[in-house]
């Protein structure tokens, strides 16, 4: 079984069970995706598939067969990523950090789909993503930051 | 002992598999994989064999028919449901407000309708519109009405060899349509309560009433006696009956937690929209 995981094709033999989020961190040793709940709760794990924001703790490897995967250590290497994490930074978005990597992944699922989102479609964009320090607006502007700053990126 | 797991690439080879091991389907995987987790860096193990259908591309359409029939594939996702201009509102509008963006963007419409919750968002919209499921096994394909395939919290009548591959949707108009859910909160919100209703008027009296209840019992609630008694009636005649329907539709619920809650929420939304209508408003969505 093949797939695309940020830029590079994977073969993959292993159990078809086994759960993305775990691939991720324990065989690639890509630590940014994180765990948090297990339960498709908290979006922690967020990475894209396709360009579509899903949590990695709830699709078994078998699922991924010619999909694109993207993670944060592959966003973080391009203009867009750059653009989202130093607006993150410049915003005072980040505290434990612990929700951060999956934020910045729904930020680039949501400005893929809408280059230009008003803070209505940012709150909405990141409503399964949970953050324990922040109370989000920091979080918000951030993603709005990174927008204007951004024009033309996506 | 460690059940097998296969991966299918088409779903012939679905079909074989299921036919010949019993192996479950597994399609978003979002109720199968939390349901048999193991925790972090362990694998889920199932107490049956497993066949991951996901990478079936040909189970992902949305399509009309010429007659006005829409077609949902058994592994569209709530994201694209939610856009289809295709599909009919009450759908969207449930498809929408299903879990969390990620979450919308993996489930799929076959495991809402295969896991028969009664929590579950999309069969009660389209059990009001008398939504059909298209069941095919190695044998060729079946079609049943949806309010018949499921049996009852967590019970359908799927066969053992058998795959839900579509959900058809008949044509469908209406004057009025309401949908909404109730949750606990914006985001991954399993539904406390949820109502579609649609009306069309025609010269003036009611030709085609009707509602569904989800998460009011073991299965989503349609009583169209309750329903029939508002057919053919004028607007006046529509408001001296509506205390009467409203009991009648009221004597069709069965909730199992916090009834009373439940009931006087659904009787509060179904009175909201039969007087909307009634008004003749210019927007055909009643919010
Ligand atoms: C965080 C979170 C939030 C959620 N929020 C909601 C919500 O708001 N509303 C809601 O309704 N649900 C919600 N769910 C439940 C779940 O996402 C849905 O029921 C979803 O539609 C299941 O689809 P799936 O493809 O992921 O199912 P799977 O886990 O793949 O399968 C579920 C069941 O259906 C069977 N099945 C799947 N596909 C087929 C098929 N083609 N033919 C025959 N049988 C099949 C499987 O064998 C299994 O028994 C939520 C789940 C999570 C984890
Ligand atoms: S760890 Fe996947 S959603 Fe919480
Ligand atoms: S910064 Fe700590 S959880 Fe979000």
């Amino acid at each position: 079984m093949e797939f695309t995981l940020n830029s590079k094709t994977v073969r993959y033999e292993g159990n078809p069970l086994t759960r993305l989020v775990d691939f991720l961190r324990e065989d690639m040793n890509l630590t940014g995706t994180k765990e948090g709940c297990g339960e498709g709760e908290c979006g922690a794990c967020s990475v894209l598939r396709n360009g579509k924001l899903v949590t990695s703790c709830l699709i078994p490897m078998g699922a991924l067969a010619g999909d694109d995967i993207v993670t944060i250590e592959g966003l973080r290497e391009t203009e867009q990523g750059k653009c989202l994490i130093s607006a993150f930074a410049d915003a005072g978005a980040v505290q434990c950090g612990f929700c951060i990597p999956a934020m910045v992944m729904a930020a680039q699922a949501l400005l893929l789909a809408d280059s230009d989102p008003d803070e209505e479609a940012v709150r909405l964009a990141i409503s399964g993503n949970i953050c324990r320090c922040t109370g989000y607006d920091l979080i918000v502007d951030a993603i709005l930051l990174a927008a204007k700053r951004g024009k033309g990126l996506w | 002992m460690v059940e097998r797991c296969y991966v299918a690439a088409s779903l012939d080879e679905a079909l074989k598999i299921r036919k010949e091991t019993g192996a479950h389907v597994l399609a978003g995987g979002t109720d199968l994989m939390v349901q048999f987790r193991q925790g972090t860096g362990i694998s889920p193990v199932f107490p049956f064999p497993v066949v991951i259908i996901s990478s079936v591309r040909e189970l992902d359409d949305i399509t009309a028919g010429d007659d006005g029939t829409v077609t949902i594939g058994a592994l569209a996702v709530p994201a694209r449901i939610a856009e289809s201009q295709l599909v009919p509102y009450p759908v969207r509008a449930a498809a929408a407000r299903m879990g969390a963006p990620a979450l919308r963007n993996s489930a799929t419409i076959g495991g809402n309708i295969g896991n028969a919750s009664p929590k579950g968002d999309l069969p009660q919209p389209l059990i009001m519109l008398d939504a059909r499921v298209v069941l095919t096994s190695l044998d060729g394909e079946r079609e049943m009405l949806l309010d018949d395939f499921i049996l009852g919290s967590k019970k359908t009548a799927l066969r053992d060899d058998e795959i839900i591959s579509a959900v058809r949707i008949p044509p469908v108009s209406w004057s009025y349509v309401f949908y909404r859910k109730i949750g606990t909160r914006r985001a991954n919100a399993i539904s406390k309560l949820s109502l579609s209703a649609l009306m069309r008027f025609e010269d003036g009296r009611i030709a085609d009433f009707r509602a569904a209840s989800g998460a009011s019992g073991p299965k989503v609630i349609r009583s169209r006696e309750a329903e029939n008694m508002l057919k053919g009636l004028d607007d006046a005649e529509a408001r001296a009956e509506l205390p009467a329907f409203l009991d009648a539709w009221n004597e069709a619920l069965s909730p199992h937690a916090m009834p009373q809650y439940r009931r006087n929420t659904t009787r509060r939304m179904l009175e909201h929209f039969i007087t909307s209508a009634l008004e003749h408003p210019q927007s055909e969505i009643i919010v």
